[in-house]
Parts: structure tokens; C-alpha cells; sequence
């Protein structure tokens, strides 16, 4: 059996019942997660919140793949789920600091966004650093006739046999965007799982909170960067390889990754939060 | 007062050493040819173009570098757990991680090759000799500052995840920046380099490489030594702003305004970026100009 | 354009070998249950072997799923297996004797409700899909607890909770040196991510061979289980642990030998120092 042959086009349809049986299977989950432990149900709640800020934010970043690699096909040349994770990861890691140095929720999550942003600007212009002035190559799209936020013309900066390479500045401002959703998401999931466990722990283990400090952060964070590569390989599976940024027409899939990441988000927020409860 | 100062200098230094580790990760990756470029050192021989090019196929470099950082810092995690020096234990550690890669890479080459016999691709012993230990000596390097970093973080600036988990943190973001700044450099420049300068390489040169070069047959370490050039800079400076505005912004701003200091510093930051980025795009396009005139241009 | 992936059938069928890997892998996780009977740590290795034996049967799932060419690459399928099993696995810890029957079954529950919704949701279509994610995420769980019983000699919560540090010749509790608050899960999760995708990564083509790919993922193992033997020596005693690193050292050795005599035979040449051979019309 020949591996092309046996996998049809996924596509861009959307399954109507699966959808309706994921946003069942969410309502269930939250429900288990009501039912067994009350206190956890807020924290869930935001747990999916951050996993869907993942999926969704994912979609936005512009990954070319191998193509890319050889100015083939705009976008960065490295795969999706690893460079959403690079980026939400950066983010995680300065929400996290931010968490341990008492900082009020909202600005955590917002540090978090900014750090993973930040990085995806930083890495996204030294791409076109290198194409312009490595390779003397300008950036084109090769999915629009001009740029929607800059209006360049795109078709005539494309060279012959390509689908276009580079960074155009719609795909930069996915990346960035990206990033921002991402480190947001992730740093979310890692704030309320720490608070669960700071929380519950020290009565779960009969220690002390200074003793459970050290646990609950590695838990937390561990999970974290466990639900992250989760829901970024979903979205994967979603864009199927790679994506140009927010104008390119695989973008109009993301309801699907947004009730995938929500099922997924959901199941594995509840197990890491029955950790407490059992 | 002092803090800061402290912070600050602990900052500098971990920038310094993210550079470092950049280059050093980019010109591995390339040497030992891993992640996307490396799609076409497998499609070559499909395409009849056999090659002595090292064929390191282990993941992407984003998962490749999250374990060996990940796993040096455990290593040294561990060593230094067992009461040993902190920097005694973080070049063990890195020694071990090393090894780990050196093995990895071997059997990537092999394995590939060897499923590839169908083409008459030979596994060529020689540059397996002399290929890996390159490969491992700057995948040291990489490790090495890396976890240095790490320590640093966790030691001197007091953040608390603890050292393994830092090291999955920081080497998959290097591998990320690392991976997207040089793959393109030596993908197109490189491995393509008979092709038109200045354009991407069109779909029907697809596989056709180059084999035969300015020392003749090409092998990997003419092509770590000339990404290096570029590329391993590129990287390096890539992934070393990354390092050092991440922590820069957090450790002078994080108490002004309750923490939106630092956040308006950031966003400061990614529209400077932003701006760089625009005036490199529209410089790209009025330097080199089109390819065609617009009208006549056909996709 | 990217490497043809073709499907070469033969050799063992899958579901042997998930069959044996499931027994084996329990059966290797209950002897360590061996060290608390005995109240040492000396059957710590068998949490390596029990590692070995999952690897080489989610290696295998591995191939059945990339086989139908996802579209996106091999490594994803190992994150999204340790992913969900990370989780599962913790949980599965406040189980006691049971931990590892749980941590098998909840991971088959996430990994069945991932596949359907890759399958479903996201419009994957693909045949294998959910009966390879439930697997991988039962390979994860259980791989990332034999890592555990190794590294600490137990499988339970408050074993990788807690561990001992000697100060001023007193032995205190601490939970900063243990397997959870030194975060040392992160290192058995990356280890056992990179282990499970590299042998079908690295064995890709139209070559491929069944034979050669499992002894692959056994080397794969063993040099895991070498670090992680290395790594214990900051959690159990020193005896145990260098039993755990002499094991995985010989079973590193014999298996890298092995897989070099197999690729050897499956070459198409074995050169060293020529030069490219010519083909025609190239």
C-alpha cells in the first residue's frame, strides 16, 4: 500500500458532528470536573481558555517547511509545532518569573504573551536579514497578489519556479501575533495549575507551603510545556504541515483547532488538576 | 542598587554566551545537516545525485537541542545534587549530553543511508569518521553555553524553575532560532549554490545539490565552514538578543509599575523590531527590484 | 519534495509486538516493585527495561501511523505521545500498587479521545489514527514511569516527591532533590520523545526494514537508560545505581554492534575513503 494513496485530501472541510460531539465531550469534562472537585472548575476553565489561546495563536505563525529551507516557499524553514513551542516557551519562561515575583495575574499572562512575542519578532526579522542580505532575495507571498497590510504587490517579487520565500510583512505580523497568543496560552496554563497546586498540595502531602514550592512549580511548569506541545501538534494536524500566516486560505480552518484544542486542553487540565483531588 | 548592577552583568554575560551558543548550534546543524535543508541530502540520491554529504537525520533542531540542553542540565543537575562544582558539573554534564549526540548522529546517517541502498547511495565510513567528532566538538559548545545559561538563570538570577527544566526551555528555543535563521542559508546558499544568486531555487531543481566543489568532492565540514560565514553569525546574534532583551527588560523594569514596566518595555521593543524588519523588506524591493516588470509577471 | 514514504510489508505484525510490548512493559515495571519488598533500591534497572520494552513497541506504532503520511513530520507524533502521557502518568502515581494498570488504562482514555479528535475534528481521516495515538499515549505514560523507577527506585507519588540530602552527616527530607522538584520528569520526557520517533526517522526509505529498526529503538533505550542510570546516582543509593548503569552500558554495546552488522548488510556499499560512484547521467 502505497503511503499517498492511502490518505485522502483532509481538506479544509469541517465535520459537523464531530464538532458537536467535541463541544459535548468538553461540557462532559467540565461537568466530571464540577462534580469531583468544585474549587477546580474555574482553573479548568482557564486552563482551556490558555490551551485554545495556543491552538489559535499557532495558526498565525508562518512556517514554510523544507521548502522554505531552499527559498521554495515563504515562511520559516523549521516545523510548526517545534516553533510555536520555541516561542510560547520563551514566553512561559518570563511569565513564570513574573508569577514568582508576586506579580497580579493579569500582567503574568500579558508578561508572557509579550516574551513570546518578542522572541517570534526577533527571530522572524533576522530570517529576512539573512534572505536580503545573505541571499539577496526579497520577500514574496506566493497565496495573494498584494500584501493586506502593506498593499506591496507580491506576484513580481516572486522568482520563477517558487511559490514564493521569505517573510512578506503580513507573515511577520502573523509570527509576532503568534508568539503573543502562544506565550499567553502557555503562561496561563502554567499560572493556574501553580495555583491549584500551591494551594492544595500542602494539605495533600502534609507539608508546608515553602516545602511544596519547589513541586508544584516543576509539576506545573512540566504540564505546561506537556499541554503546549499537545495542542501545538494538534494544530499541526490541523494546517497539515505549513502555513503561510493569517492570509493564506488554510487559515480559515481554525474552528476546528479551536474545538480540538478545547477537548484536549480540557482532559488533560482535568487529570493534572485530579492530581489534588484523588 | 546593587541588585540591578548584579543583574545587569549577569545579563551581559548570559547574552554573551546565548551568541556563542547560537553559531555554534547553527554551524552544528549544519555540518552534521539535520532539519529541513536536510530533506534534500535524502531526495538527492532518489534523484540520482549520490553524495558524500553526512545525513543527520534526528528530528528538527528545535526537539534535537531541547534534549541535549535538557538532558546536560539534568547531568549537571544531578553532579551537581552529588555536592560536585557547579562548573565541574555542568562540563560533565555536557560531556555525557555530547556523547548522547554523537551516538544519535551515527545512527541517523547510517539508518538513512542504508534504507536509501535502493539508489546505490554508499555508506561512506570515512566521513563518519571524521564528520562526527566536528559535529560533536560544536555541538559542545552549544551545550555547554547553553547550560551555562541556564545555571546562570537559576542560580545568580533567581528564577524558579528548576536547572532541567530551563534546559528544555532554552534549548528548544535555541534550536528554534537557531533552526529558522541558518536553515534557509544553507539550504538555498549551499547545498543549491550552482543556482542563480538572488532567486530560490525553482521546483525542478529539486535534488540536484552540489557534490562537486572547491575541494572536490563536497563533504559537510566545507559546508559548516562556509555557513559559518553568515549563517552561524546570523544565529548567533539571533538568538543572543533573544537571551539578552528577555532578561534585560525583566530584570530593570519588572518593579516599576507592578510589573507593566517590563511589559511596556517588551511591546516598545517588538515595534522596533518591527520597523527594522519593514525598512529590510522595502529595501530588499527597491535594491533588487523586481524579477519581472508587474504587469508581464505570470505566477 | 520530500522522501517517498512507502509502506514495505513483512516481518512481525504489529499487534505481536504490541502485544508482548504491553506484558513486557508491565511485567518490568512490577519487578521494581521488588525493591520495596526488599526495602533496597537494587531492582531499580528493571524500570529501564520496562523502557526498552515500550520504546520498541511505540517505535513500532510510530511506523504504522507515519506510514500513511500525516503530513507533517515524525517527531510531532512523539511529542503529542509524551504529551498526554506525562500527565496520565502523574496521576496514575497516587495509585500505589496499581499505579502502573492505571497509568496504562488513563493514557489509553487520552490517547483514544486525541485520536478521535485528530481523527474527526480536525478531518485527519486516517485509518490507523486513533488506535496509534491511544497506544502512544499508553508508550508514553508508561515509558516516562519505568524512567521514574529507575531514576528513584519507586512508582509511587511519594517516592518521586521526595528524597534525602545529607547535611552536616544528618540525612533531612527534602523535595528539591527529588524526581518532580528537580524536575528531572522534563529530562526522562525528552529522552524518551527523541528515543521513540528517532528509530523510523532514521530508517526511513524505501529500505526499510523491520529488523534493523527495532534493534535501532533497543540501543535507543539502552543509551537512555545509560544517562538515566547516571543521573540516579543523585537519588539512590550508589550501589543500585551502578547496577542500573553496567546493565544499560552492555546492552548499549551489544545493540549499537548489532545495528551497525545490520546496516552493513542492507547497504547498498560499505566504503570508506572512495569516491562517489558514477551514475549514469548524472
Amino acid at each position: 500500500m502505497s503511503a499517498v494513496a492511502a490518505k485522502p485530501a483532509a481538506g479544509g472541510a469541517i465535520n459537523w458532528t464531530a464538532m458537536a460531539v467535541g463541544i459535548v465531550m468538553f461540557l462532559i469534562l467540565m461537568g466530571i470536573c464540577y462534580y469531583i472537585y468544585p474549587t477546580g472548575l474555574m482553573p479548568l476553565f482557564l486552563i482551556v481558555v490558555g490551551g485554545v489561546l495556543i491552538g489559535f495563536g499557532v495558526h498565525f505563525v508562518p512556517v514554510g517547511g523544507a521548502p522554505a529551507a531552499m527559498g521554495q516557499a515563504p515562511g520559516i524553514a523549521t516545523g510548526v509545532a517545534m516553533l510555536a513551542a520555541g516561542g510560547g516557551l520563551a514566553g512561559l519562561f518570563g511569565g513564570a518569573w513574573a508569577a514568582a515575583a508576586g506579580q497580579d495575574a493579569l500582567v503574568v499572562v500579558i508578561t508572557g504573551g509579550i516574551g513570546g512575542g518578542l522572541m517570534m519578532a526577533i527571530t522572524c526579522m533576522m530570517v529576512n536579514f539573512v534572505y536580503v542580505f545573505g541571499m539577496g532575495i526579497p520577500a514574496a507571498s506566493g497565496k495573494v497578489a498584494n500584501d493586506p497590510i502593506t498593499g506591496d504587490s507580491q506576484v513580481e517579487y516572486k522568482s520563477q519556479g517558487t511559490e514564493g520565500h521569505g517573510l512578506p510583512f503580513i507573515s511577520f505580523v502573523g509570527g509576532v501575533i503568534g508568539g503573543l497568543f502562544a506565550g499567553a496560552g502557555g503562561t496561563l496554563i502554567y499560572l493556574e495549575l501553580l495555583e491549584v497546586y500551591k494551594a492544595a498540595l500542602p494539605g495533600v502531602m502534609q507539608i508546608t507551603a515553602a516545602q511544596v514550592l519547589p513541586i508544584a512549580v516543576s509539576a506545573a511548569g512540566m504540564f505546561a510545556v506537556g499541554m503546549f506541545l499537545v495542542n501545538a501538534v494538534l494544530t499541526a494536524y490541523n494546517i497539515t504541515g505549513t502555513i503561510e500566516g493569517p492570509h493564506d486560505p488554510k487559515f480559515k480552518r481554525w474552528p476546528r483547532s479551536v474545538v480540538a484544542s478545547a477537548v484536549a486542553s480540557a482532559l488533560c487540565g482535568l487529570v493534572a488538576i485530579l492530581i489534588v483531588a484523588l | 542598587m546593587e541588585h540591578i548592577v548584579f543583574g545587569i552583568g549577569i545579563t551581559a554575560l548570559t547574552g554573551a554566551l546565548a551568541t556563542v551558543a547560537g553559531a555554534a548550534e547553527d554551524t552544528e546543524s549544519n555540518i552534521g545537516s539535520q532539519g529541513d535543508p536536510n530533506s534534500q541530502v535524502q531526495l538527492a540520491p532518489q534523484m540520482g545525485f549520490l553524495h558524500r554529504i553526512f545525513n543527520k537525520a534526528v528530528a528538527g533542531e528545535p526537539p534535537a537541542y531541547g534534549l541535549w540542553c535538557c538532558l546536560g542540565a539534568g547531568l549537571a543537575w544531578a553532579f551537581m545534587a552529588m555536592q560536585f562544582n557547579a562548573v565541574l558539573a555542568i562540563v560533565l554534564g555536557s560531556v555525557l549530553a555530547v556523547f548522547v549526540q554523537g551516538v544519535y548522529a551515527t545512527t541517523a546517517y547510517v539508518g538513512r543511508t542504508a534504507s536509501l541502498s535502493k539508489f546505490g547511495q554508499p555508506i561512506y565510513v570515512d566521513i563518519l569518521k571524521s564528520m562526527t567528532t566536528v559535529t560533536m566538538a560544536h555541538a559542545f559548545i552549544a551545550i555547554f553555553a547553553t547550560v551555562a545559561i541556564c545555571q546562570l538563570i537559576n542560580g545568580a538570577l533567581g528564577h524558579p524553575f528548576p536547572l532541567p527544566l530551563l534546559g528544555l526551555v532554552w534549548g528548544i528555543a535555541l534550536g528554534a532560532a537557531g533552526s529558522a535563521t541558518g536553515n534557509p542559508y544553507y539550504g538555498k546558499e549551499r547545498q543549491y549554490q550552482n543556482q542563480k544568486f538572488g532567486a530560490g531555487v525553482p521546483i525542478s531543481a529539486s535534488g540536484n545539490i552540489v557534490r562537486y566543489a572547491e575541494a572536490g568532492e563536497r563533504n559537510s565540514i566545507d559546508n559548516g565552514w562556509f555557513t559559518a560565514k553568515i549563517g552561524g553569525s546570523a544565529s548567533g546574534i539571533c538568538f543572543g538578543m533573544i537571551v539578552f532583551l528577555e532578561l534585560w527588560r525583566t530584570v530593570l523594569f519588572e518593579q516599576v509599575a507592578a510589573g507593566w514596566g517590563a511589559i511596556v518595555v517588551g511591546v516598545l521593543m517588538i515595534l522596533v523590531f518591527t520597523v527594522i524588519d519593514r525598512y529590510i523588506e522595502v529595501w530588499a524591493r527597491k535594491t533588487y527590484g523586481p524579477y519581472t516588470e508587474a504587469k508581464e509577471a505570470s505566477s | 519534495m520530500t522522501v517517498k514514504v512507502e509502506v514495505i510489508e513483512g516481518g512481525i505484525p504489529h499487534n505481536k509486538i504490541m502485544i508482548a510490548g504491553i506484558v513486557s512493559t508491565l511485567v518490568c515495571l512490577y519487578l521494581t516493585y521488588l525493591n520495596v519488598l526488599t526495602s533496597t533500591e537494587m531492582f531499580s534497572f528493571f524500570g529501564g527495561l520496562a523502557v526498552i520494552a515500550a520504546l520498541i513497541w511505540g517505535s513500532h506504532t510510530i511506523k504504522v501511523l507515519c506510514s500513511y503520511g500525516i503530513g507533517t513530520g515524525v517527531p510531532s507524533a512523539g511529542m503529542i505521545a509524551f504529551g498526554s502521557g506525562v500527565i496520565a502518568m502523574l496521576l496514575a502515581t497516587k495509585f500505589g500498587i496499581m499505579a502502573p494498570i492505571v497509568a496504562a488504562v488513563l493514557a489509553a482514555v487520552i490517547g483514544f479521545i486525541l485520536g478521535y479528535v485528530s481523527n474527526n475534528i480536525l478531518n485527519m481521516k486516517i485509518p490507523a489514527m486513533v488506535q496509534s495515538l491511544t497506544e502512544m499515549a499508553v508508550v508514553g505514560a508508561l515509558t516516562l514511569m519505568g524512567f521514574a523507577a529507575l531514576m528513584t527506585g519507586r512508582f509511587t507519588f511519594d517516592a518521586l516527591t521526595t528524597g534525602h540530602v545529607t547535611v552536616l552527616g544528618m540525612s533531612l527530607l527534602t523535595h528539591q532533590q527529588s524526581f518532580i522538584g528537580g524536575c528531572l520528569i522534563a529530562v526522562a520526557f525528552l529522552l524518551g520523545a527523541i528515543a521513540i520517533q528517532h528509530p523510523f526517522n532514521a530508517c526511513l526509505g524505501p529500505g526499510w526494514q523491520q529488523d534493523r529498526m527495532l534493534m535501532l529503538t533497543a540501543e535507543c533505550g539502552f543509551l537512555s537508560m545509560i544517562m538515566a542510570a547516571v543521573m540516579s546516582f543523585a537519588l539512590i543509593s550508589t550501589g543500585s545505581a551502578i547496577i542500573s548503569l553496567i546493565i544499560a552500558i552492555i546492552g548499549w554495546a551489544y545493540t549499537y554492534k548489532e545495528y551497525m552488522v545490520l546496516s552493513k548488510r542492507d547497504a547498498a556499499a560499505w566504503l570508506d575513503a572512495k569516491p562517489i560512484p558514477e551514475v549514469e547521467g548524472h
